[in-house]
C-alpha cells in the first residue's frame, strides 16, 4: 500500500541531480560525493578502483539506508591531487578495463566457437 | 599464508580481502596499471551452449566480478509483457493472477531493437498508441469445448481426451505486428511454446491482448534476462604431508570424484591433487580427525568461474557483452555528470 514505485530505484526524479559534492571540512583535500539512483554495483566498484590509486589516502562508500536509492562516497587525497580528479581517473581506468575485458571475452568466445 | 588464497578453516574463513592496494607493503608498487592488468588478465570459456555459458575470468578483482553479476541480474534490459487488456476471462484463474503469469513468460525478441517506453507518471499511463519502436503486441484467444466423440456422434469425446483446448500454453500467444514490424522483425514470440498458462473446461474462454515493453530487472524480476548468473572462486587444495595407503583412499572419498587422485598400487599408493575445479568445497575432510591436518583448503582469490544461464531472449555470450556495455555506459554517464558539476 505504501510501497514506492519500483522504477524510483533507477530513474532520477524531477530536480534531482545525479551527483552532488560536499567538501569535508574536518580534514584537508577530502570530499563526499552523493550519487543518486545508484547502488552497490557502482559504489563498491568505484571504491575499490579508488583504493588502487597511490595518491588516494581514504576511499569508502556506504548506502545510508536501503530504502533510499543512493550511495555516499568519501574520498581523501594527497595535497597535490583533488578528489574529483581522483574519481574521474578511477572511472577512466574502469572504462579502459571494461574495454579490455570485452575484447578478451569476445576473443575467447570466438576461439571456442572455431574450435568446435 | 599465501597471499592470493582465501583459506577455509574448520570454524572460519580467513585472509578474505585482497591486500594489493598501494601502501600495504612498503617498497612494492601496487598502483593500478592498465598494461599490467592486460598482462595478467585471462578469459577462458569452459563450456558454451545455446542457453548456458561457463567461463573463467582470471586476474580481476571481486568488485568487478560482482558488478557484472549484479548487472546481468538487474540492469540488462529485456522485453516482457507489461499491460494485459482482458476482453474476456471466464476461466478459474483471476484476471490479476493471469496477468502476473503472462508477465513472467520469457519473450524471444532482441531488446536492442527497441526503446524504453516513455516515462510513466503517477496519475495515469498515457501511452501513444501503437508505437512500433516501444512495444510488441500479442493476442491470446482460447476457448475450451468438448471434443467430438470418435465417429462424429454426440458431443462427448473419449475418456482420454474429453476436451479441446483445455490447456492454455504459451504457444497459443499470437504476435500482432504493429506498423512495419512484420518487415523488420522475425521470429518473435515466447521462448518456449509449452509453458502452461491456465487450464480451462468447456465453456470457459480467455481472450486477452498483451503489450510487451522493454524493461530492466531492477523494475521487475520478469525483465531479468538470466535464469541466473553466478560465480564461484576456484578451489585450491594443498597436501601438507604425504598421504599413503588406506588413508589416501579415505582422503579421496572425502572429496568429489576426480579432485584427489590415488596414484600407484598397494601400501605405497599416494594421494595427489587432481582437478580442483570439480570440488564442491563441502569441507568434509575437516570432519575426520586424522585427515584434517594433512590438507589445506583454500580458494584462489582472483579466479572467478562465472556461470550465465540465459532465459532465451539473448544468447549468454551476447548477454555478457551487453553487461559490459551497460557498465561502460554507466561509467560514461557518471563522468559526464562529474564534468558538468566540475565546470559549474
Amino acid at each position: 500500500m505504501n510501497a514506492p514505485a519500483t522504477f524510483e530505484s533507477f530513474l532520477l526524479l524531477d530536480g534531482e541531480k545525479k551527483i552532488s559534492i560536499t567538501k569535508d571540512t574536518k580534514v584537508p583535500n577530502a570530499a563526499i560525493f552523493t550519487v543518486n539512483k545508484e547502488d552497490h554495483t557502482l559504489g563498491n566498484l568505484l571504491m575499490h578502483q579508488l583504493l588502487r590509486d597511490p595518491q588516494v589516502l581514504f576511499a569508502g562508500y556506504k548506502v545510508p539506508h536501503p530504502l533510499e536509492h543512493k550511495f555516499v562516497l568519501r574520498v581523501q587525497t594527497t595535497p597535490d591531487y583533488s578528489p574529483q580528479e581522483a574519481l574521474s581517473n578511477a572511472i577512466t581506468d574502469l572504462i579502459s578495463e571494461s574495454t579490455a575485458l570485452e575484447t578478451r571475452f569476445k576473443e575467447a568466445v570466438r576461439e571456442r566457437r572455431e574450435g568446435d | 599464508m599465501e597471499e592470493g588464497l582465501v583459506s577455509l578453516g574448520e570454524y572460519s574463513i580467513s585472509n578474505v580481502h585482497s591486500r594489493d592496494c598501494p601502501g600495504t607493503y612498503p617498497g612494492r608498487n601496487d598502483a593500478w596499471d592498465l598494461d599490467r592488468f592486460k598482462q595478467l588478465f585471462r578469459v577462458e570459456v569452459v563450456s558454451l551452449e545455446d542457453d548456458a555459458l561457463v567461463f573463467d575470468m582470471i586476474g580481476i578483482d571481486a568488485s568487478i566480478a560482482n558488478a557484472f553479476r549484479r548487472i546481468l541480474l538487474a540492469e540488462v534490459p529485456t522485453m516482457a509483457v507489461e499491460k494485459v487488456f482482458v476482453h474476456n476471462n471466464t476461466s478459474l484463474i483471476q484476471d490479476e493472477v493471469l496477468a502476473h503469469r503472462l508477465g513472467l513468460i520469457p519473450i524471444k525478441a532482441d531488446p536492442r531493437l527497441f526503446e524504453f517506453p516513455p516515462q510513466r507518471t503517477e496519475e495515469g499511463d498515457k501511452w501513444p498508441s501503437s508505437t512500433p519502436e516501444h512495444m510488441l503486441e500479442f493476442v491470446l484467444k482460447v476457448r475450451c469445448t468438448h471434443a467430438p466423440a470418435p465417429g462424429g456422434a454426440g458431443r462427448r469425446g473419449t475418456a482420454a481426451e474429453p476436451y479441446v483446448n483445455s490447456k492454455v500454453v504459451s504457444g497459443d500467444m499470437e504476435w500482432i505486428p504493429i506498423g512495419d514490424q512484420a518487415k523488420t522483425l522475425s521470429d518473435v514470440g515466447p521462448v518456449k511454446n509449452d509453458i502452461l498458462i491456465a487450464k480451462l473446461r468447456p465453456g470457459q474462454e480467455i481472450h486477452v491482448r498483451m503489450v510487451c515493453v522493454k524493461g530492466v530487472g531492477k523494475d521487475h524480476a520478469k525483465f531479468s534476462p538470466v535464469a541466473t548468473a553466478s560465480y564461484r572462486l576456484l578451489p585450491d587444495i594443498t597436501l601438507l604431508e604425504p598421504v599413503v595407503g588406506e588413508r589416501a583412499d579415505r582422503l579421496a572419498k572425502c572429496f568429489s570424484t576426480g579432485v584427489i587422485k590415488v596414484v600407484g598400487n598397494g601400501d605405497s599408493r599416494r594421494a595427489e591433487v587432481g582437478d580442483t575445479r570439480k570440488d564442491s568445497c563441502s569441507r568434509e575432510v575437516l570432519r575426520h580427525e586424522d585427515l584434517k591436518n594433512c590438507v589445506q583448503l583454500s580458494r584462489v582469490r582472483n579466479h572467478f568461474i562465472f556461470s550465465v544461464e540465459s532465459t532465451g531472449a539473448l544468447a549468454p555470450e551476447e548477454l555478457m557483452v551487453e553487461a559490459v556495455k551497460t557498465l561502460m555506459s554507466k561509467c560514461k554517464h557518471f563522468i559526464r555528470e562529474l564534468d558538468c558539476l566540475g565546470s559549474q
